[in-house]
């Protein structure tokens, strides 16, 4: 009798190795299939920044408004990192030293811009702008998460497609009726609308 | 129905001259060894250069290929007016070549065509070569095959993002995956036999290459033991996949005649594109049959088991799909004529004396004039005029395609958007490696598998006939 | 998928996207900061620490590192894997530039001495996008050149400092070495010539006359490459007064156009192309407009009745048309000469109505003979034109060469008398009559100057080159036409280490103050007294600098207007006694391109891909023949044949060309450049030098070689297809005002979900005038790359919006009929059932929308495009060795526009109506608190038409101009009986034959 040959029979023609053999190619795929969904996506991305700015000492404990500081968000698709100029109003007048605040100061003097990290980043493709989602009501917490409890920013958002959708689909009302239409005109508002359409993000 | 009772009255008719499919009634073991011989000789001259041939032009296809996908779509000679050309022209080429197979072997099983036995491996297998490069250029035609999966319906992240179930293209998807698993399934079942029978051939060789073979044979033949009852099943597991497969021999090449039936574009927005793209599809499946049987039996030596009487019965089909390939030339210029549409009038009348002819005219020559030599028993039986005609066949369909596609493009709606196509030496290249892929798989297939099915041609010799015609007699006498 | 494209531009650290660009440009917030360097915030309060004025320039230039660090960095990082990417704020903060938005600055064109009003979009610091101003009361709209201007100022080519015997050095060594020349000069009282092209710019001017003052042998020579001069002569003769009026085609109800092609290229175009669409509005006045011309020019498609004329006949024609207004006038002494151009009857009824409409009517010649110009202003005058539609008492200051001077100028050269040659805005080396005459002369030359802004072919022989500024760069100011002025300020500080051509004229005076200084200080003196509706002089600088343009009551001083009195019997006489031509030459009749014009852009990759309005044949030029000649010399497009006159010959391919004179052969100057930059490097051939002597008797002469001609439309009859509607003025007056509703075919799609809007274009094929300005405005706007001759000739360029162009008619004379075809955006679109991703579909705005990082390429959707408007990326355009244009160079690629993604390879791409104008315009609606109004948003094609043909807007705002549009009797729909239903609907083009 052939033994390698036997051998290999026995162990194709067993009920335990088919049992095995599936069970492993399936959690290899579910596994496979989990990795491939998250490439790309960052979440919990926390870079440490050139000076360790914490958001929770201003926008927590000190009650600074988010809007002080990234000030373009009103009016621009960038939030905008404010320029050091922003820092110094306060900071000229604060006693307060730390190292921190040291760097941030020395910069300064020697007119050196601050190259701060990037935390929250979307691909070319999509086209974002703060300024339409500041003035439709939507708070920053809602994809910044809690930023005003962080000593470092991280990205709690997927930020994936789906995720803004979830969003999206949820402020979809078009005044589309002509009572709302009227209303609208009226009281010269437009209701803020959050577009389903491809070319509300992409172009 | 009826076209099985006809069989039944033929075979009642030719009880007396049993017809013979196998010549000079060998022995089965003889049969056995004959079949068997390529897989366990060496291979002759004649296969080499073949091989050596399409190897080349494999190796071809993959540089070709390479360069394609590294540099863009650019390098073909599409443009902004001819937006597909040589790739999706292949692309119909191939999944027609790709119809003949899976028809010999279902259709013809369930029509009980006792000749299909000593083709329909080879037929087969042939399919699925051919899906195989037909499935080659809807990749690469896009420039960009690793955002293929796009086109896949899965739960995603975007939203989620499903596929246009509206488009063609997306049924193409599912109907040649469909085609190519069932045609996959169909080849490897009807091999399991012959496998097992590979596999006790070698018994009692002792050599390391036998022994891997034995056991790759092994492996394959998933133990079959040839028990009465295996046989049983296997008959009920093959006719139920011969029922599978009937419809998608008909639905492939409808659905593949969609791309263009529900587009706009004159010459493509058809009715009667379905069935005459799937009548299209066997004349040009059984051309190919012819080409690469003519060649296997000189170069195999298995005459005795691919005869005449095989290639006479496929050139008798061959002519018969021709012609209706023929009926659908003619109905598309009647329907352009008698639509009054101003668009189709024109495609025609372009399509004939525009500056695309040329092939518009050989495609008639080869697929309207040339069946008509089959009429004639001589031609049918001569292997030479058979050769030739199957690769006018070949050639035809090729362009056939060709003349659907880039000259109803050239020149649509828009006078200011019409312009010329210009093939590159990539477009060619890259044509002539898909055949390169085609044949290297062919012959690696008649080299290491039985390409005849050895247990059912066994079932058609003369012996077999005669215990039939004996039970059918007594039948008959029982039932008196 | 884009992360090939624009990522690559993303991945970049602002560092290195900039170290290639040379000397960052200086952010100013007004004009003060320009002089005075930045200085600190409003909001804070002490100053920066340690911000002293000595640190200003670095200052700012980190200002600008850290912007274009911002916009790069924020421009997105998709692709590049690791996702570290930063994000550098400006240091001091500014409460105009705000990272991501945009601002539009009012300044005047340069691009050639038309002198445009502009409005200059500037994103994060860089010029961006060229508009049209809509305050100017004399344009609208911008030109193709126009439009494409912007991509010239981030020419790689451009010197990046001044050259001194052709070695960089610094401006103070170059003005050591001037000072020291025009001294030595000033003092054995040899000239000193200034040779510029046409200066609009009063304040330049006025520096010029204080040169003439400081140096008494200084003079001033205008050279044009295209001049008008021979009728400047004319008018002097006739008028009084050496000048080129200012033409109302506004006012006039019947036009003769003999071979000027005043839509396209001549005096004025966007000016005249925006009378002229006023004036033929269907529902209102309707002119008629007759064309005599040679060859096929935009404006001759344009006419109502077109004849084919050979150059030499000119003459002719003008004296037809005098001998019948003279009989109406009572001028019977007008000699006979040769009718064989046109029947006498199509000339009586020409002449009728000439007459009838006397005092609104207007005939324009652009041939540069003294004796036609003659005849014309005589036929202006008789029929009462003068001071109504031909206006000499505010004259145009668009166009002063002068080619006696010129010629002068260059004997005197060849004499060696000239000691110093400064050169602005001139390049006769490449483009003079007899180019080697001048160099000859320019070697004689003590001390030549060049102004120019890179090496090319005059610059380079002459001893030191200051570059001049990009006028994006530079202030000035311009006076297009008399006391219409407008202001120049700079959207940039220059990128490279140029210097004002002002600035130089002043420096070298020794006045150092400055050019941005003795500009205000000549508008205080000269322009802001002569108005009155500011008091105070800086609220009226700072209206006339934000709106650009200013218009004052003319000075009281201008010197008066005589009745004619030329003598038109010896032009008359000249013109008969004109030496004729010998029946088997050809005559050549020279043109400028719509494009490259005079050949100053052809450097530019935009321009040099623009179709060409009539042949739509791109970069290069051609002879234009008649099919009938090209018969009889069996000659076929491509084929290169040597034209030889007395002196010069010129080896060029044909076109055949309907509409051509069979005696003439039409060629386009301004190619052939021969040191220019990469793009432009001997693209096509130079055509100067065959103007040297008469060009009636030109032989042609096959070489027997053939060159494929890069066209992007190749059949040009519409085959009996509905593809444009036409009607005649008479039809549509009879026709019943009620528009036939144009019933939507049944459907089995359902329809599509409609939201607030749906957006759509109306476009009037009566106003189009073809002049393609919207093809470059479009490439501007949303970063369409150019892909070169090769490419173009495969059928790949790129433009998402292309004028298609159809005769109809004899093939001697047809007429032709221009068409705006962009993505018709339908609403049962083809495109999007067989797209198998869902890449293209319609938005509930009714935009069919192109999602570029979907789309996998398969063509689908192009193939299935009735309208074939759609454009694969069968490359990558972007930082691709093989594409060397704009966007393969870091530099180049800063004219791209943030807001709209750039492809990549495999890609399709179309119109989007600008969704990003859209979009910009809801957002600020928002940031308003209002609604959209209509006229909020126009798009990039509708901004720069200058004959208002393209609107855009809401259809379903019932009162919106577009909905009014799709109202419309002459209302039609292309390809509708597909039932696609599009969103772009055309109107009729309307002919005049009523008239004649």
């Amino acid at each position: 009798m052939d033994l390698a040959g036997g051998g290999l029979k026995a162990l194709l023609m067993g009920r335990r190795f088919l049992v095995v053999a599936v069970l492993a190619l399936g959690l290899g795929g579910l596994l496979a299939g989990w990795e491939l969904s998250r490439v790309g996506v960052h979440q919990g991305y926390a870079p440490a920044q050139p000076i360790a700015f914490p958001h929770k000492v201003h926008a927590g404990d000190n009650k600074i408004p988010c809007l002080y500081c990234h000030y373009a968000a009103r009016t621009s698709r960038h939030a905008g990192i404010p320029p050091a100029s922003v820092c110094m109003n306060c900071h000229t007048l604060l006693e307060k030293q730390t190292v921190e605040i040291e760097k941030l100061k020395e910069a300064v003097q020697e007119q050196r811009p601050i190259k701060w990290i990037k935390v929250h980043n979307l691909p070319d493709f999509v086209y974002f702008n703060h300024s339409q989602h500041v003035l439709s009501g939507v708070a920053c917490q809602r994809c910044h998460g809690a930023v005003e409890q962080m000593d470092r920013v991280q990205q709690m958002s997927p930020l994936t497609m789906g995720w803004c959708l979830e969003c999206h689909r949820e402020h979809a009302h078009i005044a589309t009726a002509d009572f709302q239409r009227v209303m609208q005109d009226m009281t010269h508002r437009p209701v803020p609308v959050a577009g389903l359409d491809c070319t509300s993000c992409h172009y | 129905m009826s076209a099985s009772a006809m069989t039944t009255i033929a075979t009642g008719v030719q009880t007396l001259h049993p017809p013979t499919w196998v010549e000079g009634n060998p022995s089965l073991h003889r049969i056995t060894d004959d079949i068997a011989r390529p897989l366990e000789g060496r291979p002759g001259k004649g296969w080499w250069i073949c091989f050596g041939i399409a190897f080349a032009a494999l190796l071809n296809l993959g540089g070709m290929v390479t360069y394609l996908i590294a540099s863009g779509i650019g390098v073909w000679g599409l443009n902004n007016s001819v937006g597909w050309a040589f790739d999706i022209t292949n692309f119909v080429f191939w999944v027609g070549i790709g119809h003949a197979g899976t028809l010999i072997s279902a259709i013809l099983l369930l029509f009980r065509q006792k000749w299909r036995t000593s083709i329909n491996r080879s037929a087969e297998a042939m399919t699925i070569f051919a899906v195989m490069c037909a499935g080659l250029f809807p990749a690469i035609h896009m420039g960009r095959p690793w955002d293929a999966f796009f086109i896949f319906p899965y739960p995603n992240q975007r939203g989620p993002l499903w596929p246009n179930f509206r488009s063609p293209l997306v049924w193409d998807v599912f109907a040649i995956s469909t085609y190519l698993t069932i045609s996959l399934v169909f080849w490897y079942l009807g091999m399991i036999p012959d496998l097992a029978t590979m596999r006790d051939r070698l018994k009692d060789r002792i050599g390391r290459i036998d022994k891997i073979r034995k056991s790759v044979f092994r492996i394959l033949s998933l133990g079959w033991n040839g028990s009465h009852r295996t046989w049983a099943r296997y008959e009920i597991v093959s006719l139920v996949l011969a029922g599978l497969a009937t419809p998608l021999v008909l639905s492939v090449h409808s659905i593949v005649s969609m791309d263009f039936a529900t587009s706009v574009i004159p010459g493509w927005h058809t009715t009667i594109f379905p069935p005459y793209f799937v009548a299209g599809a066997i004349y040009s499946g059984f051309g190919m049959v012819l080409t690469l049987l003519i060649i296997t039996r000189q170069t195999m030596h298995l005459k005795r088991y691919i005869t005449v009487e095989h290639l006479d019965k496929m050139a008798k089909v061959t002519m018969l799909t021709g012609m209706l390939v023929s009926y659908g030339y003619f109905s598309e210029f009647f329907s352009a004529w008698y639509s009054g549409n101003f668009y189709e009038r024109f495609h025609f009348i372009n399509r004939a004396t525009g500056p695309y002819a040329w092939c518009f005219y050989l495609m008639v020559l080869c697929n309207v004039i040339t069946p008509h030599v089959l009429w004639w028993k001589k031609m049918r039986r001569s292997v030479a005029a058979l050769f030739v005609i199957s690769i006018l066949v070949n050639i035809g369909m090729w362009f056939e395609r060709f003349v659907i596609i880039v000259v109803s493009l050239h020149r649509a709606f828009l006078p200011s958007g019409w312009g010329m196509f210009y093939p590159t030496a990539i477009d060619i290249g890259v044509l002539v490696g898909a055949f390169g892929l085609f044949f290297t798989c062919f012959l690696l297939f008649i080299r290491f598998l039985p390409m005849i099915a050895i247990w059912e041609i066994k079932g058609v010799t003369e012996r077999a006939v005669h215990e039939v015609i004996v039970q059918e007699d007594e039948a008959k006498v029982a039932h008196a | 998928m884009n992360r090939d494209g624009a990522a690559k531009i993303s991945c970049k650290g602002p560092k290195e996207s900039l170290v290639r660009i040379g000397e960052p440009p200086v952010y100013w917030k007004s004009a003060e900061e320009l002089q005075n360097g930045a200085r600190p915030l409003g909001e804070f309060p002490g100053g920066l620490p340690g911000n002293s004025p000595s640190q200003q320039t670095e200052d700012t230039r980190r200002d600008f590192l850290a912007m274009m660090g911002f916009t790069f960095a924020a421009a997105g990082l998709a692709g590049c894997r690791a996702p570290v990417q930063n994000a550098v704020p400006l240091l001091t903060g500014s409460d105009e530039i705000v990272p991501g938005v945009s601002n539009f600055y009012a300044t005047t064109c340069g691009g050639c001495p038309s002198a445009c009003s502009l409005l200059v979009k500037q994103r994060d610091g860089r010029p961006i996008k060229i508009e049209g101003n809509d305050r100017s009361s004399l344009f609208g709209g911008t030109c193709a050149t126009g439009q494409a201007t912007v991509l010239s100022l981030y020419d790689g080519e451009r010197l990046h400092g001044p050259l001194w015997k052709g070695q960089p050095v610094q401006w103070p060594v170059i003005d050591g070495q001037v000072r020291d020349a025009l001294r030595a000069a000033d003092k054995d009282k040899r000239p000193i010539v200034l040779l510029s092209g046409t200066i609009t710019s009063p304040s330049t001017l006025h520096i010029i006359g204080e040169w003439k003052k400081r140096y008494p042998s200084f003079r001033h020579v205008v050279y044009d490459a295209v001049s008008l001069s021979a009728m400047r002569a004319a008018n002097a003769a006739s008028f009084g007064r050496a000048a080129i009026p200012h033409y109302l085609f506004d006012k006039a109800r019947m036009i003769v156009g003999l071979e000027a092609d005043f839509l396209g290229t001549w005096l004025s175009p966007v000016e005249f192309a925006r009378q002229y669409a006023s004036s033929r509005k269907p529902e209102g006045n309707f002119s008629t407009h007759v064309q005599f011309e040679s060859g096929f020019s935009v404006t001759g498609s344009n006419a109502d009745i077109r004849v084919p004329v050979a150059p030499s006949e000119m003459g002719a024609v003008a004296l037809a048309l005098l001998r019948r207004i003279g009989r109406y006038a009572g001028v019977t002494d007008v000699p006979d000469s040769t009718e064989s151009f046109a029947d006498s009857k199509k000339l009586d009824a020409i002449a009728e109505a000439l007459w009838r409409h006397r005092g609104e009517s207007l005939i324009v010649s652009g041939v540069q003979d003294l004796s036609v110009q003659m005849a014309v202003n005589a036929l202006n005058s008789w029929l009462g034109n003068i001071g109504k539609t031909v206006d000499l008492a505010r004259p145009s200051y668009q166009r002063a060469g002068d080619d006696a001077a010129m010629a002068e100028l260059v004997e005197q050269m060849n004499r060696g008398e000239i000691h110093t040659l400064l050169l602005h805005g001139v390049n006769p080396a490449y483009d003079y009559a007899e180019p080697e005459r001048f160099t000859q002369g320019l070697e004689k030359v003590a001390l030549s100057i060049s102004f120019s802004d890179r090496r090319d072919e005059t610059s380079s022989r002459a001893h030191a080159i200051c570059p001049d500024h990009h006028f994006l760069e530079s202030w000035g100011d311009a006076e297009p036409v008399d006391s219409h002025f407008s202001l120049a300020q700079p959207l940039i500080a220059p990128l490279f280490n140029t210097r004002a051509t002002a600035e130089n004229l002043l420096a070298w005076l020794g006045i150092e103050s400055g050019h941005h200084t003795f500009l205000r200080s000549f508008w205080r003196e000269n322009i802001f007294p002569r108005q009155n509706e500011r008091p105070d002089f800086e609220s009226f600088w700072d209206r006339s600098l934000q709106d650009g343009v200013v218009v004052v009551p003319q000075k009281t001083a201008a010197p008066p207007v005589n009745a004619f009195h030329g003598d038109w019997k010896t032009a008359a006489h000249a013109i008969v006694n004109e030496p004729g031509r010998a029946d088997d030459r050809y005559q050549l009749h020279f043109y400028e391109s719509v494009a490259l014009r005079d050949g100053r852009h052809a450097n530019n990759p935009w321009l040099q891909e623009l179709p060409d309005p009539i042949s739509k044949v791109t970069w290069g030029n051609y002879a234009a023949v008649s099919p009938k000649l090209a018969r009889k010399l069996g000659l076929s497009e491509g084929d290169v044949v040597s034209l030889k006159t007395e002196k010069g010959q010129m080896q060029i391919p044909v076109f055949l060309q309907p509409g051509q004179h069979e005696k003439s052969i039409s060629v386009a100057l301004g190619y052939g450049r021969k040191q220019v930059g990469k793009a432009g490097q001997d693209v096509g051939a130079n055509a100067f030098p065959l103007r040297r002597q008469s060009t009636v008797n030109v032989t042609l002469e096959k070489t027997g070689r053939t060159v494929k001609l890069a066209s992007t439309q190749r059949h040009f009859y519409m085959e009996g297809r509905p593809i444009i509607l036409e009607s005649t003025l008479k039809q549509v007056r009879m026709e019943s005002a009620a528009a036939e509703s144009g019933e939507a075919l049944p459907s089995l799609w359902p329809e599509y979900p409609q939201g607030e809007h749906s957006w759509g274009l109306g476009i009037d094929l009566t106003a189009c005038i073809g002049c393609s300005a919207c093809v470059i405005a479009c490439q501007a706007e949303n970063n369409i790359p150019v892909v070169g001759k090769d490419q173009v000739q495969r059928i790949r360029a790129m433009h998402w919006i292309r004028v298609d162009r159809y005769y109809t008619g004899p093939e001697d004379c047809p007429a032709s009929v221009h068409q705006p075809m962009m993505c018709q955006h339908c609403g049962h679109a083809p495109c999007e059932t067989v797209c198998p991703v869902h890449a293209t579909t319609t938005s509930s705005e009714g935009i069919n929308q192109q999602v570029y990082n979907r789309c996998i390429g398969t063509r689908y959707c192009a193939n299935n495009c009735p309208y074939k408007v759609r454009r694969f990326n069968w490359y990558n355009y972007t930082e691709n060795a093989k594409f060397d244009f704009n966007m393969n160079s870091p530099l180049g690629r800063m004219v791209l526009n943030p807001d709209v993604v750039v492809r990549s390879r495999g890609v399709m791409e179309k119109c989007n109506l600008c969704v990003q104008r859209i979009q910009l315009a809801k957002n600020l609606a928002l940031q308003g608190k209002r609604t959209l109004a209509d006229g909020d948003i126009k798009t990039a094609c509708q901004q720069a038409c200058p004959t208002q043909a393209i609107v855009f807007g809401d259809l379903k705002d019932a009162h919106s101009r577009v909905a009014q549009l799709h109202r419309s009797q002459r209302q039609y729909k292309v390809l509708e009986e597909l039932g696609t239903r599009p969103n772009v609907a055309y109107l009729k083009k309307i002919r005049n034959t009523t008239e004649t």
